[in-house]
């Protein structure tokens, strides 16, 4: 490949067709707009916006975040504006041109299902993701995504509910994260993201009480990065529907990692607080790294991992 | 004089992105520093609007620990040769001096302003001293306006000569009595509070720790002054998409302190419920 040949982008990440594969990670990424005055929307693959409940919701008590090393918690907790109101407000004030990927998450499978229903022929809408980390009250309280037989009827609801390319966001919180991939896609997924943020717990030692005020939280950031990497990779070895890699993504060299270890897409989540155009930056380092290694597609990067045979 | 002496709402000014150079870092007494920031451009600000730093940005490897950016009071900005330089004052226990800063800014809404004629008392403590200059300094000779300053002890206290060549009347107290009267600002506020006000009636502004905020909140309402409070809450984004800094209302539910503040109108925030 001669180094002014333009390299191909594009991803097909289980139906949705993207003109990169850097997406930012929803929750981390507003609805949007937030982003307008640090970065043109056009040059990342698209987005993954704030998760949505059927009616909007409140979240947690202060404090919410918390430092750690290379990391954050936050247990910011249901708050969103609701369906209705992404619809309505949020969605038009996006560019045209800007590809956007709808969050959904819920207590209960049904209404998981009935914002599936509602944001679907919803023009500017491209996907779907369902965010699987949330507490499941009839299961007293543990993730959708910890329990296979949950997951696998949140997935055939939901699949049911829409004929957008859904993607299911697996929690990290599971022992067998290979059995949660195979179980999305034996229920018809179009494809899976993974991580959410990893369960953890940060303490004052002062006060002897945790940092957040909720007590638990989510771990993101580079530092849950190599356990990212791991299930991604252990995730692309059991099913063949497309993964989208996320976790502590902040530069190029950590997105391609991401593709080699299986993943078609990647999203870009804490660091865009960092740094509010680095998405934009992963997606040009992406062409630049192509360039210098001489492939004419970023998408034969995808599990190019070399790993040891055992 | 003008009614509005500066525009409240966020919208307008499209806040910067920049790798920007440090000019200066030099520190002011034993805990507190002053930063200079060179950047290329700047849309101005308003008093009480803050930026998101992080310290040594544009290595090859980023840093990573501590990973979040850090809100800071924009202290003062003003043109220079080769572009804009902006002042920072900051409190920190030892964090390595970085070539180069990142900074996002300005961002939130700033203070609402006085009205006409009315008779400002501005309290301040810790960090948000540096909350207050510009506050101060776009009041200074416009209108009737005096500065409390609260400290544990001496040597908490930022950048005095520059409140002290506005020309304002400056009462400091601190706890330990190594300057200014021994006791707390909130008792100045309440004797400020206490002598009569003609014309125009009086509004606190308050930056400072959450304990300090309260009770000035409680003294402004007693007397019937409407109080201010500009929030230090923590943040990740600054921009009101994390969802991190949520501040509690009285009247249920949540505002975004770097969204919709970080100046509130005192009286709206649940003080039990800010951590
Ligand atoms: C403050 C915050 C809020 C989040 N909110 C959501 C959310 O609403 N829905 C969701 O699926 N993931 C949410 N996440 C998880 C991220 O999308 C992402 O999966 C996780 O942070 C790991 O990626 P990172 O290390 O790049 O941040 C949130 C993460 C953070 C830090
Ligand atoms: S700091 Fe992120 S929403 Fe306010």
């Amino acid at each position: 490949m001669k180094e002014s040949q333009a390299v191909d982008t594009t991803v097909d990440l289980g139906g949705i067709s993207l003109r990169n594969p850097v997406l930012t990670a929803s929750g981390t990424f507003g609805y949007g707009t937030e982003f307008a005055p640090f970065l043109d929307l056009r040059r990342i693959g698209g987005f993954v916006a704030k998760s949505l409940t059927l009616e909007p919701r409140v979240g947690n008590p202060p404090p919410r975040i918390a430092e750690a090393p290379s990391g954050m918690l936050n247990a910011i907790s249901l708050e969103n504006v609701g369906v209705e109101a992404f619809i309505g407000e949020k969605l038009p004030a996006i560019p045209e041109g800007v590809t956007v990927i709808a969050s959904a998450f819920e207590t209960d499978i049904d209404r998981y299902a009935e914002v599936c229903k509602r944001l679907t022929g919803v023009p500017r809408i491209a996907g779907l993701e369902i965010n699987a980390s949330c507490p499941h009250v009839k299961s007293g309280g543990i993730e959708f995504g910890q329990d296979p037989a949950v997951l696998g009827q949140l997935v055939r609801a939901t699949r049911q509910a829409t004929s957008l390319p859904l993607l299911v966001k697996l929690s990290p919180n599971v022992t067998h994260i290979a059995e949660m991939a195979r179980v999305c896609e034996g229920e018809g997924a179009s494809g899976i993201s993974l991580i959410n943020a990893v369960q953890a717990l940060e303490v004052d030692p002062e006060t002897r009480r945790p940092l957040l005020a909720n007590g638990l939280g989510g771990l993101s950031g580079p530092a849950i990065r190599p356990i990212a990497l791991r299930m991604v990779w252990q995730a692309s070895q059991a099913v063949s529907i497309p993964i989208c890699g996320i976790g502590g993504i902040i530069s190029a060299a950590d997105a391609v990692k991401f593709l080699l270890c299986g993943a078609t897409a990647v999203q870009v989540g804490t660091s865009n607080y960092l740094q509010p155009s680095i998405a934009a930056d992963v997606a040009d380092g992406l062409v630049e790294y192509a360039k210098r290694h001489g492939i004419p597609r970023i998408r034969d990067l995808v599990g190019e991992l070399e790993f040891p045979s055992r | 004089m003008a009614e509005a002496i500066w525009e409240v709402s966020s919208e307008g000014a499209v806040p910067i992105r920049a790798e920007a150079e440090v000019l200066r870092n030099v520190s002011e007494g034993p805990s507190s520093w002053r930063l200079v920031l060179r950047v290329p451009s700047w849309p101005g600000f308003r008093p009480g609007q803050f930026a998101m730093l992080s310290a040594g940005a544009q290595q090859a490897v980023r840093r990573t620990d501590p990973l979040l950016p850090r809100p800071m009071a924009v202290y003062r900005a003003e043109a220079g040769a080769e572009g804009f330089d902006v002042e920072i004052l900051y409190k920190i226990a030892g964090r390595g001096t970085a070539l180069r800063v990142a900074i996002v800014g300005p961002l939130g809404k700033a203070f609402p302003p006085p009205r006409s004629g009315e008779r400002v008392i501005i309290v301040a403590g810790g960090t948000g001293i540096a909350s207050v200059y510009e506050l101060a300094a776009r009041l200074a000779g416009a209108h009737p306006v005096e500065i409390l300053f609260g400290a544990r002890t001496a040597s908490d206290l930022m950048a005095l000569e520059d409140f002290e060549a506005l020309k304002i009347p400056l009462q400091v107290a601190t706890e330990d009595g190594s300057a200014g009267v021994r006791g707390l600002v909130t008792d100045l506020l309440e004797t400020a509070l206490e002598a009569p006000t003609p014309g125009s009636g009086r509004r606190v502004y308050v930056c400072g720790p959450t304990a300090m905020m309260r009770r000035c909140a409680e003294i402004a309402s007693e007397n019937e002054a409407p109080c201010i409070a500009a929030l230090e809450n923590a943040m990740a984004c600054g921009f009101g998409v994390c969802l991190g800094c949520a501040a509690p209302l009285r009247e249920g539910g949540y505002a975004l302190v770097c969204r919709d503040g970080p100046a509130f109108d005192a009286a709206l925030i649940d003080w039990e419920r800010l951590p």
